[in-house]
């Protein structure tokens, strides 16, 4: 448990040199950033060579840490002084542990491979050294954001990985769409940010540091429950934005304008799991109250199913997976607010591969397809692009939770938690999700490479260079494999994480055989309903979804929250914001200092009418001014 | 003497207003500096009163020292006026009056 | 009815009255002549007041250099048909004349509150003009008063440069109607516009 952790005390080898770990895609972010240009294409060779080697100091930190016994699996190192006001003082400090130690494989090792297919995606891009230069800085603020000690240096990451979403969602901005994405994602999850930044305000105004040692130790000592609660919710609320969930979900499927490499990084693989990983960090705090922890599961409920059933009426396979996104990642909310930390993680893990492995697929497609993403107008891709078709096979398997692909063991897991848990609303409601999870990635399957070509650009598709299906293989086969980790709910991983996450929660249901069962037959049954509408060539898929109007559309429009929010939010704002510049502004403010300076015009026009120019007038004066000293003279006197 | 010095400097006071009301509201500068002139007068004319009064011949030697500096004074101004006057073919002050706004 | 005070009381009105009339002419002559007549009787009260010197010299430097050299100055320039009365400044001449007898009434004020309208001049007076005023008077000059007596000199000196340098002849005359008209933007007559 936590505070049971005793930091190492030899900080040898590569756990000595933690700080690289951040620090070398930092430095690759630089080179690329000023000398990009200049180099061409050993730029994207660079920016993989940076996180490649961050991934491999990474595997030998976590290979040093586990030689450690496990009461010792700690690692802190101080960097400098950062903030020393008072008796406030905040270090840039690094903290290995299980947890982060998670993270950081993850963050490398499917971030190496999607830099690496990103040399094939982007080539020919006048800004191609600049997107490597992005990446890195990315993949630097998010290494801080998990191996932060305290919450400002994981704030420090919070708010870079948003700034280079910004930055990567918008590069092609000569199209405003993209312009307008990257602002959407950043404004939105702005609101979760500052949110989290009045949390963060409360804890130093409790526990006077931020640092995670003194704050997870003496939670239980300085906090009220009530006090916990709202601390709890505010950093939730930070975990919403960047995770995209209700009601903060709207910037993630508009974010896809971005290229496809990015999408899979960012939106799939890394950044938006950092408010699962925030809230595991913060359990301590939420455990303290309990409303908090009912609430992330209850919003991890709703959103994975809400997400579910939108992702069913996208057209753009994109956006498909955009939305698969947020509704996996409610998932792994919904395992959080059960306590079952290391099956979050787990799930985070596992997702990590074939979400990034199907969005780049995706690109793969669009690669092939030269940039076609609707799926009705695609078909028949498995003949002319099979590598690319067996990957996000894989992939699409792995989400559906086909046994032995590592999806299997995660969903597995989470909804045995569930029902061991005697939480049976929750079980029965997360079984519908995973039956629409299944059914929506295996209409996108059917739709994109099954039947036959339905458009003259699926018909010329070719199969993708090698530096791009390359990553793609060794995806799928982590896909195939990372379920290894944790084949039990008391599987290695769990026992890995318990030193920071703590035991697995529940005792006794069904017995877990049997729940396997269950959930694998409802996979297997929304994988051939999709392949009975979608794929085999029987119903005229078209006429189907038709038949189901107005659903179709309401789920394509994401039921209109979209929408919602331009009418309750936006507009109003505008109107606000317009009144601001013409009414306060131009009106008001103007006026006053237009006033003042006409009044002060106003005043010297009188004034200068004292320079008649007639020294009489000025002798007159004189006499009067003689007078008046001898009258206030004589009056003294 | 039976006359109170006070009468004396009564007397220079109403002088001095009356040069001052002179100054003011001529405008013919040669007259201007004439009332001028009578102001210099009723100073001196206090001065002396005063040196009456504490028996100080102090007094009678700074009128006379103010005569002298009045005496240097016309000189130069009327001088001056003089010089102007070739200029601007007038004594009239009120047309000197370029510096207005 | 001691004789100081009737020749007080005769010359104090001729010298109010005389000192509103140099005031109140529109003829610049005119007005010089009152202002002749107002330093005779200065004089005179100089004489009253011990002061034979002043008397003598008041009216040798006086009436009879200084108002000389302006009755030169204003033939000279033929201004002695005067600008008309009118005052153009609103109420220049009533304030004037206001400020003139507040400050009057101050110093009667002031007055009363000093050394009063009883008090007389004190004896000892004679003693000092033993020998004569103007002996009594160089002593204090030549001794005390030496060094301002030097400055004076050379004052009197700079005074006579300074009217030789003012008298020599520059630029040509421009009256101020010509002034007007350059400034209207328009040669007045007689100019060329070049």
């Amino acid at each position: 448990m936590v505070g049971e952790l005793v930091p190492a005390t030899t900080t040898s080898g590569a756990l000595g040199l933690l700080w690289l770990i951040p620090a070398l895609p930092l430095a690759g972010a630089a080179i690329n950033l000023f000398f990009g240009k200049r180099l061409g294409k050993p730029a994207g060779v660079l920016g993989s060579l940076t996180v490649l080697a961050s991934f491999a100091l990474a595997a030998l930190a976590v290979r040093d840490l586990l030689a450690l016994p496990a009461e010792q699996r700690l690692v802190l190192q101080h960097l400098f002084d950062w903030i020393s006001v008072g008796r406030f003082h905040v270090g840039a400090d690094l903290r290995l542990d299980a947890l982060s130690a998670t993270m950081i494989l993850v963050v490398t090792g499917v971030g190496s491979l999607i830099h690496i297919y990103a040399n094939g995606y982007m080539a020919g891009d006048p800004r191609f050294g600049r997107f490597f230069a992005y990446m890195n800085l990315f993949v630097f603020f998010m290494l801080m954001l998990v191996l932060g000690a305290n919450y400002l240096v994981l704030y420090l990451g919070w708010e870079g990985v948003g700034l280079c979403s910004y930055l990567l969602i918008g590069f092609w901005f000569e199209n405003k769409e993209n312009a307008e994405a990257a602002k959407k994602a950043f404004i939105t999850t702005r609101i979760g940010d500052t949110l989290m930044l009045v949390g963060l305000a409360l804890i130093v105004a409790k526990f006077g540091s931020l640092d995670f040692e003194v704050v997870f130790g003496h939670a239980g000592s300085v906090l009220t429950k009530d006090t916990a609660t709202v601390i709890a919710l505010l950093l939730f609320a930070g975990a919403i934005g960047k995770s995209a969930q209700i009601p903060l979900h709207v910037w993630l499927p508009d974010a896809m304008a971005g290229p496809t490499p990015v999408s899979a990084l960012i939106h799939a693989a890394t950044m938006v799991t950092a408010g699962v990983y925030l809230v595991v960090r913060s359990h301590v705090l939420f455990e303290l109250s309990g409303v908090a922890l009912t609430v992330v599961l209850v919003v991890g409920l709703v959103t994975a199913i809400f997400a579910a059933t939108c992702a069913l009426g996208q057209n753009d396979i994109k956006r498909v997976l955009a939305y698969s996104t947020i509704s996996q990642l409610g998932f792994m909310f919904m395992a959080v607010g059960m306590r079952a930390y290391t099956a979050a993680m787990f799930f985070l893990v596992v997702h990590a591969f074939y979400k990034a492995l199907m969005f780049l697929g995706a690109g793969s497609v669009m690669h092939g397809t030269h940039d076609e993403t609707d799926m009705r107008e695609m078909g028949g891709l498995r003949r002319t692009m099979p590598i690319t078709f067996v990957t996000f096979l894989v992939g699409a398997a792995a989400q559906a939770g086909i046994p032995p692909l590592a999806g299997f063991f995660a969903k597995d897991e989470l909804l045995e938690i569930a029902n061991h848990t005697h939480r049976n609303g929750v079980y029965v409601l997360g079984l519908v999700a995973a039956f629409l999870s299944a059914l929506y990635v295996g209409r996108m399957v059917f739709l994109t490479f099954f039947r036959e070509p339905r458009s003259a650009r699926a018909e010329r598709a070719h199969e993708s260079p090698p530096v791009m299906w390359i990553p793609l293989a060794i995806l799928a086969a982590g896909a195939v494999t990372v379920g290894w980790l944790n084949v039990k709910a008391e599987g290695r991983l769990a026992a890995f994480l318990e030193s920071v996450a703590g035991r697995v929660p529940g005792d006794a249901g069904l017995a877990p055989l049997t729940l396997s069962a269950i959930a694998v037959a409802l996979a297997v049954a929304a994988l051939v309903l999709a392949w009975w509408v979608y794929g085999s060539g029987k119903v005229d898929w078209q006429a189907f979804t038709e038949g189901f109007e107005p659903l179709p559309t309401t789920l394509r429009n994401g039921w209109y929250v979209d929408h919602a929010y331009d009418v309750v939010v936006i507009q109003p704002a505008k109107e606000v914001a317009w009144l601001a510049a013409h009414v306060v502004d131009a009106k008001w403010i103007d006026g006053l200092v237009n006033a003042i300076g006409g009044g002060v015009k106003r005043l010297a026009q009188g004034g200068r009418l004292i320079q008649t120019g007639f020294v009489r007038s000025y002798a007159l004066i004189l006499f009067v001014g003689a007078v008046g000293i001898l009258a206030y003279v004589g009056f003294r006197l | 003497m039976r006359t109170p010095i006070a009468y004396y400097l009564l007397l220079s006071g109403i002088l001095f207003a009356l040069g001052t009301i002179g100054v003011l509201t001529r405008k013919n500068a040669l007259l201007i500096f004439m009332s001028v002139e009578l102001q210099l007068n009723a100073v001196n004319l206090t001065l002396v009163a005063f040196a009456r009064l504490h028996n100080d011949l102090t007094g009678q030697v700074l009128a006379f020292f103010s005569m002298v500096v009045a005496a240097a004074e016309v000189v130069v101004g009327l001088g001056i006026i003089v010089a102007i006057y070739r200029r601007r073919r007038t004594v009239d002050v009120d047309d000197a009056r370029e510096l207005r706004w | 009815m001691p004789l100081d005070n009737v020749i007080f009381w005769v010359f104090a009105p001729i010298a109010v009255a005389s000192a509103i009339g140099m005031l109140t002419m529109k003829n610049a002559v005119h007005a010089a002549l009152f202002l002749i007549v107002n330093f005779f009787c200065i004089a005179v009260f100089y004489l009253l007041l011990d002061a034979p010197f002043l008397f003598a010299v008041q009216i040798v430097v006086y009436a009879g250099a200084i108002m000389v050299l302006f009755l030169f100055v204003i033939m000279l320039l033929g201004v002695d048909q005067g600008v008309d009365l009118k005052e153009r400044l609103v109420g220049q001449r009533s304030l004037a004349i206001l400020l003139g007898l507040a400050f009057i009434a101050e110093i009667f004020l002031a007055l009363r509150a000093g050394i009063g309208f009883a008090t007389k001049a004190p004896e000892g007076f004679e003693v000092l003009n033993e020998g004569g005023n103007t002996q009594a008077v160089a002593k204090v000059l030549f001794r005390d008063y030496f060094f301002p007596f030097e400055v004076t000199s050379i004052l009197l000196l700079v005074a006579a440069i300074a009217a030789m340098v003012l008298a020599a002849r520059k630029a040509p005359a421009v009256t101020q109607a010509e002034l007007d008209a350059r400034a209207d933007g328009q040669p007045a007559d007689g100019e060329v516009d070049s």
